[in-house]
Formats: structure tokens, C-alpha cells, sequence
């Protein structure tokens, strides 16, 4: 294979991780609320939370880790609202996690326009004099950051722990059904408590990584979907934390294709081609509805949500 | 009854009471007086024949956008996809107004809105049918494609339907003196508030009187049992969504042609998502939305108005409209709460 | 000298809003003693031992643990306290392999629960000394009900229970499979374990029972030692008078019409099919159709009255086509049609008793409710029998009731009653069966899924058995049939191999 292949397939691979790792993140962090029978929209409002509270970290100390830590945090922070909505108050979910969303874009907005137009100080490359020179590795490591493999490690450990510790499968077991739970002598309103918080920390750290180190930059309302966009990934992931990374990753490559083909010089409307992603999803959740059978993984208690 | 009645009093009062309260902190926490402030967005809202016309002029589009949602809430759906259906709905209707520019009034008011409601018919029907058919919840189907339309307004202001004469800025000509909504004079009062108004007594008595109205309750109550006596689920679900798919569709074009004039990327502030807000605080009935989309309407138009008279940050509106909704949310729950006898 | 009681209950009663479940009860469990505690469907068994397992607080009176006030308040205290409790209903998760759901009610689970975790072999001890059959890594929604109960009496087993609740053990089994349970339940009292042992079946009394409580309407009318009561004085106990089951079904006419036709009907659903399955029934006949639950009856159920749609075949009522073909296809069933679980499968519970009983005329584009509401909801028993009350704030009972009013209230053409008296009370069960029987005399086909085969026995014409989503064989109940045989082609085994 020549080098310039090479080259190139490394850029693609390495882009498409990039595009893919805010929303494995926040993609994970639903998926572990909704495996606990909770649907939470409000994760587009945390990951904005998280975004900006990050980059505004980031900028104010020059560190991105304390961006992430800190965008981490307010998601988790804004989580607790959903928590006293849906558990405190009774209220419904989908309801509770627009309002969530709505509070989030309206304080971000107001908050976020002093940070427009900020520089931050992005994450180290990976990039060694190990790979550098190397077809394909220099470029891959030469533009990955630790969010990656941080991205990848998440899904690995998500996927061992809940199949395979004690708190893992009472976590499963509140989602296939609060009232058993409850007979088994677990208590689903306290692991439910933890689900939220957990989706909230992921999703903030997700759109923290987008903002950080994605993009670099802050833009109002700047993950235009992409919460809700992992709220439809987790259904064709089937709920599944392992299969979270190669659904996010499909998604990170439709991403890509577009940028690559805008400045390929295609004659396409970038508006148009902006609308691919929500189209992708769309897409990938008909063709996973008509083909899995019906609702057959989904934690028993979402039902009632859904249906 | 009687207990139902004391009951609701109860919940709204209290609901009020909060979301004043929380205003309060609202304002304190932006460093503003806040009495001062909400006695200015009171006075913003309602003080003059003006701000009256500022406040109908927003409540225009809210009532349709919450109508819109309204009417698939009936049957428990949770569409969300008004934003995106206005957004449709001005796209076909403004197509009619750029093939067919020299059409009279007459002719082209009925055409331009009859284009637009099935415009926006259409994008309620897709997520409509990927739900019944599919089971595809049709509340995250809706939010993403709200997002699909506002990208195509652009792709077109920016690309075919863009006026040449206009220079840098993405808008399609300026609409011709018989394709814009006629309105009451120096007002911004237009045609769109009446049809919002009739649709809202119209859907009343759909939905209290007549056959379809005890259809859709047994379908709305349980689904099983509708399906036994001969109703579906599916289908109605495709009817109610494509309906309100419409009204959102009428919304769009009269905001398009009534207050702008013409098609450009900013056609809503978010009132979709407000018409959802309204739609839900009124439980979904029609009669009780009208009061709430004008009241709603006059905390949109009155922050607009404080953003330039006091400073107030422009996203004030939406972080208002998103704590309402949270108490409104929070306060029936809670009020079941403090019962005695209550059980988890 | 008397042994000290391990559970103790002092003058309990425990509300729910206006009904009062448990009223002012005393009772006293020993280690090694098997107390069934006896009474019809809602007489407080269940709500009783419940409080016992911390589900709910008692509202009044005390619950002494080895003499000390009991301090469990919730399932979690109970099973650290040794109390065990098995539910009607199962608190299994059909979604978690065996292996899972016995390690969610083990408290010594540690974190790391993984099998390479030495740890956690124990966990299966008792399932492989019990049942060594059933595969630990299979998911329960894949075992039968007999199976899941197995699994059940292992996760108490785990706990090393002092006290184990067994709430109805025996409603989902077959005859075989309830006396494999009683020798169990003796099995584990010899071990010196307190068993309590819900149940409304005297064959269970009189199987393992050491002492007898009877309860009704929320009290305990009678305490008594096995072997101090006859069991018709216990009856009568529990039934509050001497009532007898009466089941008259109408003569089969002498030359039978068939009149509804099932033909091989095939349908899908998640986690059950139903293959081929055919079976008629004349004008006039009662057909029943016995299965252990879970076994594809609901489905059927659905299929027939047009709520489910086939896969292929068909169903057939004088002429007229009852299924959906799919799931856009329109279809109202003239059938009357009684489902199980009424509140969720049967009434619209935002909507008025009147407009409850009208559906029909309503749901086909009527605005106005029936004129003869009041007259149903007397002659049904509904309680109370205000039409313009909400159908939510009935009980399930009730709802049961207001249910077979709108489908008994005017002839049929055909009947198909799912477990029809279900959560009734005598008085109640006996005007369902009358109304039934009435539909057959009338001329109506009908078809009776149940699982009591006491009460098959006594009003069928004939009896058909499911099992695993298939017709195994029809019987004509000519006085031979007994509940054993019947037993026998419900789980699949032969008779010689279950008496043995």
C-alpha cells in the first residue's frame, strides 16, 4: 500500500475517533441510565452544561484536565435536577428531561458569551518520536489526544462491570423491574439516584471533550443534537454498553465524510450536508427497529415510558 | 368533581407561587431588582395597546406551535416536533409564493396555507408512521428532525431560493403585497392569531364532542381495549400527528409571511419548543392553551423588551420558560406528596 | 413447657386509604412448624405476611421477632433478619439468567461477581442440590413456572432462612409439581425452619400443614392444630357460611352446532408462538382451555378476539372472520370477551363506569353512553353502583365485575373468558358462572381458559389443553377425567411418571 494511502487512512481513522469520542462518552452515560429504567433527554442539556462550564475551566486556568473535570461535574450537578423531577416529584421523564435541556441552553447561552471567541490550551498529542515517521502511525497518534483512549477504555470497563459485579447487575435488575427490585431487597430509587448522576458526569465530560478538545471553541447551543443524537444511539445499541463504541464510531465516520466532502470541493450545500447526522441516525434507527425484534433488549421498565 | 376542581386550583396557585418565586432568584441572581423587573415584564407584557400587540403578535405562533402539539398529547403521543413542522410548513408555502408570484390574494392566501399545513402535515406523518409501524419513539424521532428543517431554510435562503438583489444576506425575494397575511393596521396583529383562535375552539369541541372525541379518550386510555372494539392505534397515531403536523405548518408561513415577509434562516425563536411548554401546562386542551399561550406569549415578547430597556440577557426567556416547566412538573408530584396516606 | 414463638404478631392491622386489609390480627410462628394461614382471594393473607417482610409498616399493633419488637423495614432487613418470602407473582427477573437473579438476593455476593470469582460457587449450592437440572446461565423468562420456583425456594435457601413465606406456591403448578412442593415444604420444617404457607387450596392444608390460621375479611377467625378441625368446619370458616360451590352447566344440546372455529392458527409475539392450533365449539358448548400459566393462553386469547394479529390460519364465528392479519388492519370482535387483568387489559380506567360499560357504542362513533348502565352494575354486583364514578377508583375485583357486565350484559354469539373469576368472592364467582352458563344456554359458543381444574371439571363439555403455544389434546369431560390426568398433559410427563 502506498504511503499516501496510508496517510489518509490514518487521517480518516484518526478524525472519525475524534468526532466519535464526545458521544461515546455521553452515549455511554445514557445507556447506563436507561439500563436502570430511566430516559433521560436532558443529557443534550448536560453535555452543553458540561461544554461550557469545561471550556470556561480550561480558558480561566489554562489546563484542559480541569476543564474536563469541571465540565464533568456540572453535568452531574445539572443531572440532579432530572433526579428530583423523576424521583422526588413523580413527574414525567421525557417532560422533565426538556425542561433540563431548556434551563441548560438558556443559561449556557447567557454565560457562554463572554467565552466566544476564547482560545484554550487543547490536550497533548500522542504523537512520540516512537511513531513519527511512520506511515499511518505518525499521523494517528500525531492527532489523538487522550480523550480517545480514555473514550475506549470507558466502554471496555462499562461493559465488564455491568455484566459482571454485584452493583452491575442490581443495576440491571431495577431496570428490568423497580418492584421486584425492591422485593430482592434492593433500592431502586437509590441505584436509579446513581444512574442519573453517572449519565450527567458522562455526558458532562462528553460535551466538555467536544468543546476542549473537539472543537476548541464555544459556540452557543454548540452540540446542536448531539445529546439527543446518543439518546437514539443508545436504542440501536440495544442498550448494550460494548456495542456503544461501534454504533458511535458509525456515526463519527458519517461525520467525517461530510467535512472530508465539503472540502473535497462538492458542490453540495454544507447546509444539506449538515443534516446527515440527524439523517444517519434516523436511518440506522429505522433499519435497527425493523430489524431487531420488537423492544426484545429493552430494560422492561422503559416500556412504560415508551410506549 | 368537587375535589378535582380544589385540587387544580391548588396545583396552579402553588405553581405560580414557585415559579414567582424562583423569578425572584432569578433576577437576584443576575444582579437586577426584582420586583422592579417583574413588575417592568408585567408592564412590558400588558401595559400598553403596544406591548398588547408585541404580546399577540408572539402568542400567534405559540398557540399554533402548542395546538400542534396538543393534539397528538390527546392520545398520550409526545411530539416535540412543532419547531421542525413550522419550519416545513414555511418552506412549502413560501414554494407556492416563488412559483406562483403573480396569483391574487384571493387565490394565493388559500394556496400558500393550504401548502404549508401539508408541508407540515408531511413532517408530522414521517415520525407519525415510523411510530406506528416501527415503534419508533416518536419523541426523539421529532427532535431530530426539527433539527433536518431549520438546515434545509438555510440550504435554500443560502442557495436556490436566495434573492439575488439581496446581496450578502440568505433571504428569498420579498414577498409580493398579496401573499402576506392581511393584519390589523400598525399592528403585528395578523390573520394567523384568528385561525389559531378558531382552531383552538374547533379542536375544543373535537375533542370533548363527537365521535372521534370518546375514540380517541378509549385509545388514549387504553390501548388494548381501544384495539378490541375495533379502533387503532396506528393509525389514529399517523391522523393526530400529521394534524398537528399541520397546524405547526400554518404557524411557520404566517410567521414567514405576516412578520417577516419573506423566507429567512431565523424564522422561530425556539416557539415550538414554548408551544410544547404551553401545550403540556395546559394539558393539552385547547380552550385552557389559549389563556396560557397569550400569558407565555407576554414573557417572550416582555423579555424581549427588557433585553433592550434593562440589560436583561436575550436567553432570560428561554431559562424562564425552562423553570416554569420544571415546576410545573415538580408541583403536582409534590402536592400528592404532602398528602396523608401518601405511599411510595 | 411451650417453645418461644420466632414471629409474633400483636393486634396488627394495616390500612390502605378507606380498606382495611389486616384488621387486629394475632398470630404466633414456631421454629419447624408449617402455619398455613388459609382464606378466599382478598382476605388479607398476602398484605398480612407482607408486613412480616417489612413491604409495608403495619398501620396499627406490633410485630415481635424472637420476643423483640421487629425492626425490618424493608425486604432488604427481612432477608438480613433470615425472613424469606416467596411471591405469588415471583420476584424473579425474567430478563437476568438464574445465576444473576440468585446472586441479587444473596447477601454475601461480593463485588467482583464474575464466576472466575472463587467466591461466588457457593451461590449455586443449593440450586445444584435441588435442581440440579435447570442450566444456572439460562434466563428465567426461558424457564417454566415450576422452574422459576425452584429457582425461587433457592434464593430463600441462600439466606439461610429461619422464616420462609410461601404466598400461593401452588396456583401455578400442576398437581405433580404442587406435590414435589409439599414434600419440600416438610423437607425444610423437619430442618427447623418456621414455614408459612399462603393458600386458599385445601388439598395444601391437608398435605403439609402443622397449624392452621384462617383468615377473612382481613381477620383471623381461627386458629387451630392439624387434625382439631374437619375440613368442611374449615370451609366453612373461611367462607364465612356454609356456602358450596355449585357449577350447573347447561345440557349440551343433543345435536351440537359448531359454531366458532379456530384453524390452525399460527401467531408470533416476544418469547412465545403459538403453532397451529385448531379447535371448535358448538352453540351451547363450553369448551375450557387449561394450561399452566405462561403458556401461550394470553396470546391465543388475544389472537382470537382481533387484538394480535396471526401469523396465519384463522378464527371463524358464523361465517365471520375474527383475526388481524397485521398490525394496520381494523377489526372490532363480536365476541364477548373477558381478558385477564382487567385494569390493564380491559376497561379505560380515566373513563366512568357508564362509559366503561358503553365502549362498544362509543368506540364504533356513539356519543352517548347506554340507557341500561344502572341496571348492569346492579345485577353484577358492582360496588358501589354509581355510573358516573371513575372506573380507577374501583378495586380489581370490582373491575373484574363492571368487566363481565358489559360482555355477559347481552347475548353473544360467543364467550371466550380468561380466568373470568379471577379475585372474586364466592357469592361474586357464582353470578359469573350462572351469566356464563346463560351465554350457553342461549346458544352462545363458549371457550373458558382457567387454570382451576376443579372448576373445568365441573362446568365444561370438553377440555383443552395448551402447552408451550400448542393444542396437546381435547378431552370430553364424560366424568373420567380427573385433575391428575389433566395435570399430566399440562406439564407433559405421563401419569405413571408423576405419581411415581
Amino acid at each position: 500500500m502506498s504511503a499516501d494511502l496510508l496517510t489518509l487512512l490514518g487521517a480518516w481513522s484518526i478524525a472519525t475517533l475524534r468526532s466519535a469520542t464526545p458521544l461515546i462518552f455521553t452515549t455511554l452515560g445514557e445507556t447506563f441510565t436507561q439500563r436502570t429504567g430511566i430516559i433521560n433527554l436532558g443529557v443534550e442539556g448536560e453535555m452543553l452544561v458540561g461544554a461550557c462550564v469545561g471550556f470556561a475551566v480550561g480558558v480561566a486556568t489554562g489546563n484542559p484536565w480541569l476543564g474536563l473535570l469541571a465540565g464533568a461535574l456540572a453535568g452531574a450537578a445539572l443531572s440532579c435536577l432530572h433526579t428530583a423531577l423523576v424521583l422526588g416529584a413523580n413527574a414525567n421523564q421525557i417532560g422533565s428531561g426538556l425542561a433540563v435541556w431548556m434551563i441548560a441552553l438558556g443559561t449556557t447561552s447567557y454565560f457562554g458569551r463572554v467565552l466566544v471567541g476564547n482560545q484554550v490550551t487543547p490536550l497533548p498529542d500522542l504523537g512520540s518520536p516512537l511513531t513519527d515517521g511512520l506511515p499511518f502511525l505518525s499521523v494517528f497518534f500525531g492527532q489523538m489526544t487522550m480523550s480517545v483512549p480514555l473514550a475506549v477504555a470507558a466502554v471496555v470497563f462499562a461493559a465488564w462491570w455491568l455484566a459482571n459485579t454485584r452493583s452491575g447487575i442490581q443495576w440491571q435488575a431495577v431496570g428490568d423491574s423497580a418492584r421486584i427490585s425492591s422485593e430482592n431487597g434492593i433500592r431502586p430509587g437509590i441505584v436509579r439516584f446513581k444512574a442519573i448522576l453517572l449519565g450527567g458526569l458522562l455526558s458532562g465530560f462528553g460535551g466538555a471533550i467536544l468543546s476542549v478538545d473537539y472543537t476548541q471553541t464555544w459556540a452557543q447551543d454548540m452540540t446542536k443534537g448531539r445529546g439527543l443524537i446518543s439518546v437514539g444511539l443508545v436504542i440501536v445499541a440495544r442498550w448494550k454498553p460494548a456495542l456503544v463504541l461501534p454504533i458511535c464510531i458509525m456515526f463519527g465516520l458519517a461525520e467525517v465524510a461530510v467535512l472530508r466532502a465539503q472540502t473535497a470541493g462538492w458542490t453540495i450545500s454544507p447546509h444539506l450536508m449538515a443534516t446527515a447526522p440527524y439523517l444517519v441516525v434516523l436511518l440506522i434507527l429505522i433499519v435497527s427497529h425493523a430489524m431487531a425484534r420488537r423492544d426484545a433488549d429493552m430494560p422492561a421498565d422503559l416500556r412504560s415510558v415508551f410506549a | 368533581m368537587m375535589q378535582v376542581n380544589r385540587d387544580s386550583i391548588l396545583v396552579v396557585s402553588a405553581t405560580i407561587l414557585a415559579f414567582f418565586l424562583l423569578m425572584v432568584g432569578f433576577f437576584m441572581l443576575l444582579g437586577k431588582p426584582p420586583f422592579e423587573m417583574i413588575g417592568m415584564l408585567l408592564t412590558y407584557a400588558l401595559g400598553d395597546g403596544y406591548s398588547i400587540s408585541q404580546t399577540l403578535a408572539k402568542t400567534t405562533p405559540i398557540l399554533l406551535c402548542a395546538l400542534a402539539a396538543a393534539v397528538p398529547g390527546r392520545l398520550g403521543l409526545i411530539s416535540v416536533g412543532a419547531e421542525g413542522q413550522l419550519y416545513a410548513g414555511a418552506i412549502t408555502g413560501t414554494a407556492v409564493v416563488l412559483a406562483a408570484p403573480g396569483l391574487p390574494a384571493a387565490l394565493m392566501l388559500p394556496a400558500m396555507l393550504t401548502s404549508a399545513a401539508l408541508g407540515g402535515a408531511f413532517y408530522g406523518y414521517v415520525p407519525g408512521i415510523l411510530r406506528a409501524r416501527l415503534h419508533i419513539n416518536e419523541t426523539i424521532t421529532t427532535l431530530l428532525l426539527n433539527y433536518v428543517t431549520v438546515l434545509w431554510v438555510n440550504a435554500l435562503v443560502f442557495g436556490p431560493w436566495k434573492d439575488p438583489a439581496s446581496q450578502g444576506w440568505p433571504a428569498t425575494i420579498s414577498f409580493p403585497q398579496a401573499a402576506i397575511l392581511p393584519a390589523l393596521p400598525a399592528s403585528r396583529i395578523h390573520l394567523g392569531l384568528l385561525i389559531g383562535i378558531a382552531l383552538a375552539i374547533a379542536l375544543h369541541f373535537f375533542f370533548t364532542r363527537g365521535a372521534s372525541a370518546q375514540k380517541i379518550r378509549i385509545l388514549a386510555g387504553n390501548r388494548k381495549v381501544g384495539e378490541m372494539f375495533g379502533l387503532n392505534f396506528g393509525t389514529w397515531v399517523i391522523m393526530l400527528m400529521a394534524m398537528g403536523g399541520a397546524i405547526a405548518g400554518i404557524a411557520g408561513i404566517a410567521e414567514v409571511s405576516a412578520i417577516q415577509g419573506r423566507l429567512q434562516p431565523t424564522i422561530s425563536i425556539g416557539y415550538g419548543l414554548t408551544g410544547f411548554l404551553v401545550s403540556w401546562l395546559s394539558r393539552h386542551q385547547p380552550l385552557i392553551i389559549l389563556p396560557v399561550a397569550f400569558l407565555v406569549g407576554g414573557l417572550v415578547a416582555a423579555s424581549d423588551a427588557l433585553q433592550l430597556f434593562a440589560k436583561v440577557p436575550a436567553a432570560s426567556a428561554i431559562i424562564l420558560q425552562g423553570l416554569l416547566f420544571a415546576v410545573a412538573l415538580a408541583v403536582p408530584g409534590f402536592i400528592k406528596s404532602m398528602r396523608p396516606g401518601y405511599e411510595r | 413447657m411451650m417453645p418461644k414463638a420466632i414471629a409474633c404478631f400483636e393486634n396488627v392491622s394495616r390500612r390502605f386509604g378507606d380498606l382495611v386489609a389486616v384488621n387486629d390480627a394475632n398470630l404466633e410462628l414456631f421454629q419447624g412448624d408449617v402455619t398455613a394461614i388459609l382464606g378466599e382471594n382478598g382476605a388479607g393473607k398476602s398484605t398480612l405476611m407482607k408486613l412480616l417482610y417489612g413491604v409495608y409498616p403495619p398501620s396499627n399493633g406490633r410485630i415481635l421477632i424472637d420476643g423483640e419488637p421487629s425492626a425490618i423495614t424493608g425486604p432488604a432487613d427481612a432477608m438480613s433478619n433470615g425472613v424469606g418470602m416467596v411471591f405469588q407473582n415471583f420476584s424473579l427477573f425474567p430478563a437476568l439468567t438464574v445465576r444473576e437473579n440468585l446472586l441479587l438476593a444473596w447477601p454475601k455476593t461480593p463485588f467482583w461477581a464474575s464466576e472466575r470469582n472463587k467466591g461466588t460457587s457457593e451461590v449455586l449450592a443449593n440450586l445444584t442440590r435441588l435442581a440440579p437440572h435447570i442450566n444456572p446461565h439460562s434466563k428465567v423468562a426461558n424457564l417454566s413456572v415450576g422452574e422459576q420456583q425452584l429457582v425461587e425456594l433457592c434464593k430463600v435457601l441462600n439466606i439461610s432462612a429461619r422464616i420462609v413465606i410461601l404466598d400461593e406456591p401452588t396456583s401455578v403448578l400442576t398437581p405433580a409439581e404442587a406435590r414435589h412442593l409439599h414434600g419440600f415444604i416438610r423437607q425444610i420444617a423437619g430442618e427447623g425452619v418456621s414455614v408459612v404457607f399462603i393458600t386458599h387450596k385445601l388439598v395444601d392444608v391437608e398435605a403439609c400443614a402443622d397449624k392452621i390460621a384462617i383468615m377473612r375479611q382481613g381477620k383471623i377467625v381461627d386458629v387451630s392444630i392439624r387434625g382439631q378441625r374437619s375440613m368442611s368446619e374449615i370451609v366453612t370458616l373461611m367462607m364465612g357460611s356454609d356456602v358450596k360451590r355449585t357449577m350447573s352447566p347447561p345440557a349440551l344440546p343433543k345435536k351440537p352446532v359448531e359454531r366458532l372455529f379456530l384453524n390452525k392458527i399460527c401467531a408470533d409475539a416476544p418469547g412465545m408462538s403459538l403453532k397451529n392450533i385448531s379447535l371448535s365449539v358448538a352453540s351451547g358448548e363450553v369448551v375450557g382451555l387449561a394450561g399452566v400459566a405462561g403458556n401461550g393462553q394470553a396470546l391465543l386469547a388475544e389472537v382470537i378476539a382481533g387484538i394480535h394479529p396471526v401469523t396465519s390460519g384463522d378464527v371463524v364465528l358464523d361465517g365471520q372472520n375474527l383475526v388481524r392479519r397485521n398490525q394496520m388492519e381494523t377489526l372490532a370482535t363480536p365476541l364477548g370477551y373477558i381478558p385477564e387483568q382487567p385494569r390493564e387489559n380491559a376497561v379505560v380506567e380515566s373513563m366512568t363506569l357508564a362509559q366503561n360499560l358503553s365502549l362498544r357504542t362509543l368506540a364504533s362513533g356513539g356519543i352517548d353512553v347506554n340507557s341500561d348502565v344502572q341496571a348492569l352494575l346492579t345485577r353484577f354486583h358492582v360496588n358501589p353502583p354509581e355510573k358516573d364514578r371513575q372506573a380507577s377508583t374501583l378495586s380489581g375485583g370490582n373491575l373484574q365485575k363492571l368487566v363481565s357486565a358489559r360482555e355477559f350484559g347481552s347475548p353473544r354469539a360467543a364467550i371466550l373468558a380468561c380466568y373470568p373469576t379471577m379475585g372474586l368472592d364466592l357469592s361474586a364467582i357464582q353470578t359469573i358462572y350462572l351469566e356464563m352458563f346463560a351465554q350457553a344456554e342461549a346458544g352462545a359458543a363458549v371457550l373458558w381458559i382457567s387454570e382451576d381444574l376443579d372448576d373445568l371439571i365441573a362446568g365444561a363439555h370438553r377440555i383443552a389443553i395448551i402447552r408451550e403455544g400448542q393444542v396437546v389434546a381435547v378431552k370430553i369431560n364424560d366424568g373420567s377425567l380427573t385433575r391428575d390426568k389433566l395435570g399430566a398433559l399440562m406439564t407433559g410427563m405421563n401419569l405413571d411418571e408423576l405419581v411415581a
